[in-house]
């Protein structure tokens, strides 16, 4: 292996980073979409922003550490609803997986809006590199939280950021 | 690629930073790099290899409009001859009722049997297409068209290889409606038709043809789906009309803390492609990924049951098998997984895994692996430890073996986890050994950092013991490992 090719690997690596970091301060849009979830209902990214902050789980039925995050989530599912937030399990089964995604949700009881990407679209929109991950979007619809993966206690810092976000939550305002 | 595509690619892409400032363009990406330094079996432990490899992608959005790039390098330290460099660009317009789109792109038809062109990027498996699709939607339908040249990207035997005629020329169609219905009941139907054509073939007739259709029905919690595909094509060398059928029935239920599917296919020379792919990808029943000859002679079912009795129990039972029709060769998977939360910091997952294969893996003729396994995983707080145990105990006609393996971590949430795994093999028999060398026991080290939100650093540094691994009916048989992996992963 050429030198050259370690030095542009190494460079490539840091620009990302270097990158990452500076984007870190001045917030992102979130792309828009149109999706369908397991029940066949439309899913329009615009609409639900204007209701509250969103939070958007990529996972997918082989992805052990996605299962766990929407399981440990589940508790939390009520007051993420009293905090006017919607929270969307976006999967990333391909189209032969789909007839076992909504069974399985059902079967753990999950009461998140399971929704459906087969072709993946989704993911590439929002450069997901790592399962799971996580995003928050505010009602500006600007990405204000990015997680990549899942550890045991993580929901504890994904749900304070939702309650740091939803005191700036027009909706939960009128709610007060 | 064409030096003129690579040019263009790297001219919109420096026109995309220059313009990135402006409020209404969006611009993304992400990174993932990985080096591997490890020792080749086939060579003495003081001969290291080197992997390394990046994917850089980049998208740009403006309004209705985008663009989107991917940078891939593999290089790969000598004696391999092989590398991998391109660049992929895709520009799409998409403004509801039409999506048009431009370059490299990835789509599947119904359930697969017609068209299953996808990638699974954690499975090192991209299938592409490079050319025009175009999508409209009106009236609860859509009809999308395509044409295009596929490239199918496999990763195998630590190399990266491009297993089909990139030559070759896809043209397709498929339509899709649904009947406006009261809530909780809908209809679908859907019809397909794909040309394959191949340049070079030795045949008078140097195309095939692929068509089909499907039914869904929604009756409040029931679900039911039938697809029917033909293959018309042409037998290699021998030269004939080739025909082929494929049949697929799913049928799913749900309720609140109940879920169940069944599911029945029949494949008999539906599979179209050549050796070690398909340009569909009929789906198989067994979770752990495994087909056995995709779609070119199979008979298989499944059963799934998905059950919470309470918040924090839940069951999950899975009787799947997929065969020829004259039985000879086949897989039967038998799960049963349990998982409890007794308390708010505790969580417990233990399963029972039992997998036959026939004719699967030669040269033994049956292989079952009967496998416990428990996790165990306790929040502190500030810090978590996980534990786990998994017991493999494989009967082989002519071996009798087991690897059992402890796996212990520690990490700290949005932190770090630091995993101790050690695996061992109380023996190795013979028919193994020309495969996975003499080596018993696999201790690994891995640490994953997460140095930002958007940062994630994993070094492993040990060795792994190989074997028959497979997504989505595709397989490959990884080779053992020992050395170091280190994997960056960046989204901005």
């Amino acid at each position: 292996m050429t030198k050259i090719t370690k030095t542009l690997f190494i460079l490539i690596c840091l620009t990302g980073l270097l990158f990452a970091q500076e984007k870190t301060t001045a917030l992102k849009n979130a792309p828009s979409f149109t999706l369908n979830d397991v029940s066949g209902k439309v899913v329009i990214l615009d609409s639900l922003v204007k209701k509250g902050p969103v939070i958007m789980s990529f996972w997918a039925l082989w992805c052990k550490m996605c299962i766990k995050e929407l399981d440990a989530l589940k508790p939390y599912y009520p007051e993420l609803e009293s905090l006017g937030a919607s929270y969307l399990a976006i999967s990333q089964d391909k189209s032969r997986s789909i007839p076992e995604v909504k069974p399985f949700a059902a079967g753990h009881k999950w009461k998140y809006q399971v929704v459906l990407d087969p072709e993946n679209k989704l993911r590439k929109s929002y450069n997901v590199q790592v399962m799971p991950s996580l995003f928050i979007i505010d009602q500006n619809k600007k990405i204000v939280f990015t997680h990549q993966g899942y550890k045991p206690g993580d929901e504890k810092k994904i749900m304070e950021k939702v309650r740091e976000l939803s005191g700036k939550c027009k909706a939960c305002e009128g709610n007060k | 690629m064409k030096v003129i595509n690579n040019i263009v690619v790297t001219l919109l892409l420096s026109l995309t930073f220059l313009i990135a400032q402006e409020q209404n363009i969006t611009l993304g990406g992400a990174n993932a790099g990985e080096y591997w330094l490890f020792v080749d079996s086939k060579l003495d432990s003081a001969n290291y290899k080197e992997h390394i490899e990046d994917k850089l992608k980049l998208s740009l959005n403006y309004g209705d409009l985008t663009l989107r790039s991917i940078f891939f390098t593999w290089n790969p330290s000598h004696p391999n001859p092989n590398r991998l460099n391109y660049i992929d660009y895709l520009i799409e317009y998409d403004n509801e009722p039409v999506d048009i789109l431009y370059g490299t792109y990835y789509t599947t038809f119904g359930r697969g049997l017609v068209l299953n062109q996808f990638l699974d990027e954690d499975f090192r498996n991209d299938n592409s297409i490079y050319g025009p699709k175009a999508t409209f939607k009106f009236f609860y339908s859509e009809l999308a068209i395509l044409a295009g040249k596929p490239r199918n990207i496999f990763f195998e035997e630590n190399t990266y290889k491009i297993k089909n005629d990139t030559t070759d020329q896809i043209r397709g169609i498929n339509f899709e409606t649904k009947l406006p219905l009261p809530e909780g009941f809908s209809l679908d139907v859907g019809g397909r038709y794909v040309r394959y054509n191949r340049r070079i073939d030795l045949t008078p007739k140097s195309f095939t043809e692929l068509f089909g259709g499907n039914i869904g029905i929604t009756i409040g919690p029931y679900e039911g789906y039938f697809e029917y595909a033909r293959q018309l094509g042409c037998r290699p060398v021998l030269g004939g009309r080739l025909t082929g059928d494929g049949i697929l029935f799913t049928s799913n239920f749900s309720l609140s803390g109940l879920g169940i599917v069944f599911q029945i296919m029949n494949y008999d020379s539906i599979g179209f492609g050549g050796a070690g792919y398909r340009y569909n990808e009929p789906p198989t029943p067994i979770k752990s990924g495994i087909s056995v000859n995709r779609g070119t002679d199979e008979f298989g079912y499944g059963t799934s049951v998905n059950y919470s009795p309470l918040d924090n129990l839940n069951f999950e039972a899975n009787y799947n098998s997929i065969k020829t029709h004259d039985k000879t060769q086949g897989v039967l998977e038998q799960i049963l997984k349990v998982k409890s939360d007794p308390s708010e910091n505790l969580e417990i997952l233990g399963a029972i895994e039992r997998l036959v294969k026939e004719q699967i893996e030669l040269p033994v003729n049956k292989k079952t692996e009967f496998k416990p396994w428990v996790e165990a995983t306790y929040n502190f707080g500030e810090f978590f430890l996980e534990a786990g145990y998994e017991h493999n105990f494989i009967t082989t006609d002519t071996s009798k073996y087991y690897d059992h393996a402890l796996s212990v971590s520690v990490g700290k949430p949005e932190l770090f986890q630091f995993t101790l795994r050690y695996e061992r093999r109380n023996q190795t028999p013979i028919w193994l050994v020309h495969k996975l060398g003499t080596e018993k026991s696999w201790p690994l080290a891995e640490l994953s950092l997460d140095i930002t939100n958007k940062h994630n650093l994993r070094i492993r540094v040990g060795g792994e013991k190989g074997g028959l691994v497979c997504s989505g009916g595709v397989c490959r048989f990884e080779e053992p490992f020992k050395g170091v992996k280190v994997v960056l992963t960046s989204i901005f």
